[in-house]
């Protein structure tokens, strides 16, 4: 910020010594900067040389293998894996439990998105104004999932699920009713695994929308309460145009992490039953790593970008708009 | 990016990019077996920190080698062993199970055993043809396992059964007598999730049936697997199995309390029962599994394999001679319980004496072998979603099995 709108004092101790035209500051200015540039480059190129091999590379290798048919004896000897076009692709649109694995991820963002963003800022409201006591406390609670490691959510999970000795098959005992087996029915097990990630990733949602509204002026709102209006006046009208930004970010920050969902069917039903959990990443996992389809797995990873990508265009087009 | 994604691309492709540069480094000198070195072994799960203790037994009479064990976990090995494979930086000595080393052998990665000092004779034949693939000997066989029938005596007696199911009939009688007499479920077996197939094969071998044929003939809708999968599946249909298990499913749980009678289970759950619910020993026993055409359970169990990259060959195979020789092997099954894969060790102390290891002995005698295929695991992933649907009842046997037929033979390699 600083190098593109100089602060006036700055300017003005720039001007002094020279004491000429308007150029020869700029003239100055120009060296400096070139100077700085050198400056940054040498500070950026130990992340730059890691972000070229860890992250450039194997992006373009992955491009480059989503057009060979490299499997597992390749490994070895990598050169002798053949060009095949798009045969990867092609073959994708007619893999059925690849299909099954993009209706399920829709499934999963279409539902889990709304949930997590309503949610999330449901809880960050009632902790910024509603609760007084024991604030920080609820904060923590609500943020514990997401530092939590997914094998021991996956404990308490399963636990809690579990239809025979679960948590809510024994609340059902007391209360007289019949807990469905969660995991192991085809209806249940996707909206389960939802209700996991979006228990996990509210916590995230939470902070950003706390920052957020935080930063709206108070008076703005004591304004409004002068005028009149009600709590649900105030969400409407003040809170949720103000955090717009703010949630734009969540919805597409969500949105792309739930395009990617892994771990909640990895680690709770491995794909099953009979693929109602399949996601595109694990099914891309399963390729690559269990049977070690590598190219076709790679042919996957990039479908799967091209569908963030255009998701994310889309979200920031729509959102942008209705600011207008 | 998607993470794993990354990950993938990074191991291999950085791999590869190291094979490219590193060529010709490895694999031309040797080094003597009497010269001072040290060797690299990775093993598996229990085994590979059961092997450090040997290690170091085997370090003291020979002086000249350090045998340097590594532990690796099962759910990472297969990764971790294809990132060292693609950049030639295996170790000098891997445990292999059939799958394994069926893959790496066609990689090119594993060293071909030398046949005049390791004797085919000497092992059990399931457990010398997991060694094997395209007609040579990769891996000299470690340690075998099988599954056989584990069953409740008490309940037994409450129930009305006086002996052990014999054949696939009294089985299904037997488990439901026990339901009658309060078990929840019968008998336990796999109705879905991954490697469903393996609770399977008991059933599949003994109504003799099979997935693909040692000559690489897809047979997996043939009469006799779809006869075998009608009977697997008439459990779940009849109540007698549960039929929704989770990933991480402990039966030896079940089978305490009760609420499970009978299941087919591997060495490991003797020691698994014996340590966790000491209460219930004597309330229990095996059997072989029963009888369809014949008692045929699957063969299982590890090879030893040497790397073809390795500098340390003949030191590796003095190690290996060591682990599955006659007296390694009776210490082995001392520390770890896992049945030993050469025969003459069962010829002594309890191996030779106690009757529960003469029915180990005999169902792996007719064991049956996964037919050495690369591309296995892909392969028996198709059969756990036949066994999936055909029990959740979403097709019948046949009509999911025609299914599976079709997708495998595309995989198969002839």
């Amino acid at each position: 910020m600083s190098t593109t709108t100089p602060t006036p004092a700055r300017s003005g101790a720039e001007k002094a010594p020279g004491g000429g035209s308007p150029q020869g500051a700029g003239r100055r200015k120009k060296r400096s900067m070139g100077k700085q540039n050198l400056a940054g480059w040498l500070f950026s190129t130990p992340f730059l040389a890691l972000f070229a091999v860890f992250m450039l590379f194997p992006i373009v290798a992955t491009l480059v293998m989503s057009f060979t048919d490299f499997g597992q004896r390749n490994v070895r000897k990598p050169m002798d894996a053949n060009f095949v076009g798009l045969e990867n692709y092609t073959k994708l649109f007619s893999d059925d439990q690849f299909l099954r694995a993009m209706f399920n991820t829709a499934y999963f963002v279409v539902v889990g998105v709304p949930l997590t963003i309503g949610l999330g800022l449901l809880v960050a409201v009632l902790l910024n104004n509603g609760i007084d006591r024991a604030r920080t406390f609820f904060r923590v609670g609500f943020y514990a999932p997401v530092v939590t490691t997914i094998v021991a959510v996956a404990i308490v999970w399963r636990f809690v699920l579990d239809p025979s000795d679960g948590l809510i098959a024994g609340l059902g005992d007391e209360l007289g009713f019949t807990a469905p087996d969660f995991l192991g029915s085809e209806t249940w097990a996707m909206p389960s695994l939802i209700v996991m990630a979006v228990w996990r990733n509210l916590g995230t949602v939470m902070v950003l929308m706390i920052a957020g509204l935080q930063a709206i002026p108070a008076e703005v709102r004591e304004a409004a309460r002068l005028d009149g209006a009600s709590a649900w006046q105030e969400l409407r009208r003040i809170t949720v145009p103000l955090l717009r930004p703010t949630l734009l970010y969540a919805t597409v920050i969500t949105t792309i992490g739930y395009l990617n969902v892994f771990e909640e069917p990895f680690v709770m039903t491995q794909g099953g039953p009979s693929d109602s959990t399949m996601t595109v990443s694990l099914d891309m996992y399963f390729q690559g790593f269990r049977f070690f389809n590598m190219g076709y797995a790679s042919a996957m990873a990039y479908v799967l970008f091209v569908v963030i990508m255009g998701i994310t265009v889309l979200q920031l087009r729509l959102m942008k708009d209705n600011t207008k | 990016m998607n993470r794993r994604a990354t990950t993938a691309a990074i191991a291999v492709s950085l791999a590869s990019a190291l094979t490219l540069t590193a060529c010709g480094g490895s694999g031309g000198d040797s080094v003597a077996a009497d010269a001072k070195q040290t060797l690299t072994v990775w093993a598996m799960g229990t085994e590979g920190e059961k092997l450090a203790d040997v290690a170091k037994v085997y370090e003291k009479a020979n002086p000249n080698i350090t045998v340097k064990v590594t532990p690796i976990g099962w759910d990472v090995a297969h990764q971790k062993l294809v990132a060292a494979a693609a950049a030639n930086k295996l170790p000098d000595v891997m445990q292999m199970g059939g799958s394994y080393l069926t893959e790496f052998a066609d990689m090119g990665a594993l060293e071909e055993v030398d046949t005049k000092t390791f004797k085919e004779k000497d092992y059990f034949p399931a457990g010398w043809e997991q060694g094997e693939y395209d007609g040579k000997a990769y891996g000299v066989p470690w340690y075998v396992d099988t599954r056989v029938l584990y069953y409740r005596t008490d309940l037994a007696k409450k129930a009305g059964i006086d002996k052990a199911p014999a054949t696939m009939a009294e089985l299904q009688t037997a488990a439901e007598k026990y339901q009658k007499a309060g078990s929840k479920y019968g008998l336990s077996i796999q109705p879905n999730g991954l490697d469903s197939v393996q609770s399977f094969y008991q059933f599949l071998y003994s109504a003799g049936g099979q997935i693909v044929t040692k000559d690489g003939k897809t047979v997996a809708n043939s009469p006799a697997t779809v006869k075998a999968l009608e009977n697997y599946t008439s459990y779940f249909k009849k109540g007698l199995a549960a039929k929704s298990v989770r990933p991480g499913y402990d039966v030896t749980k079940d089978f305490n309390t009760g609420a499970v009678a009978m299941f087919f289970g591997g060495p490991w759950h003797m020691g698994l029962l014996d340590d966790n619910y000491p209460d219930l020993k004597g309330k229990w026993a095996i059997a072989n599994v029963p009888t369809d055409k014949t008692s045929a359970s699957m063969a299982g169990g590890s090879s030893l394999t040497i790397s073809a990259d390795s500098e340390h060959k003949a030191a590796a195979k003095e190690l290996v001679k060591y682990l599955t020789g006659t007296k390694g092997q009776a210490d082995w099954f001392q520390r770890t319980k896992d049945l030993p894969a050469n025969m003459t060790a069962w010829n002594s102390g309890d191996l030779a004496n106690d009757p529960k290891m003469k029915i180990w002995k005999t169902q792996m005698e007719s064991a049956q072998v996964s037919p050495a295929q690369p591309k296995w695991s892909e392969i028996t992933s198709k059969i756990d979603t036949a066994i999936e649907d055909a029990a959740q009842g979403k097709a019948s046997p046949k009509a999911a099995l025609d299914k599976a037929q079709g997708e495998i033979e595309g995989l198969v390699q002839k």
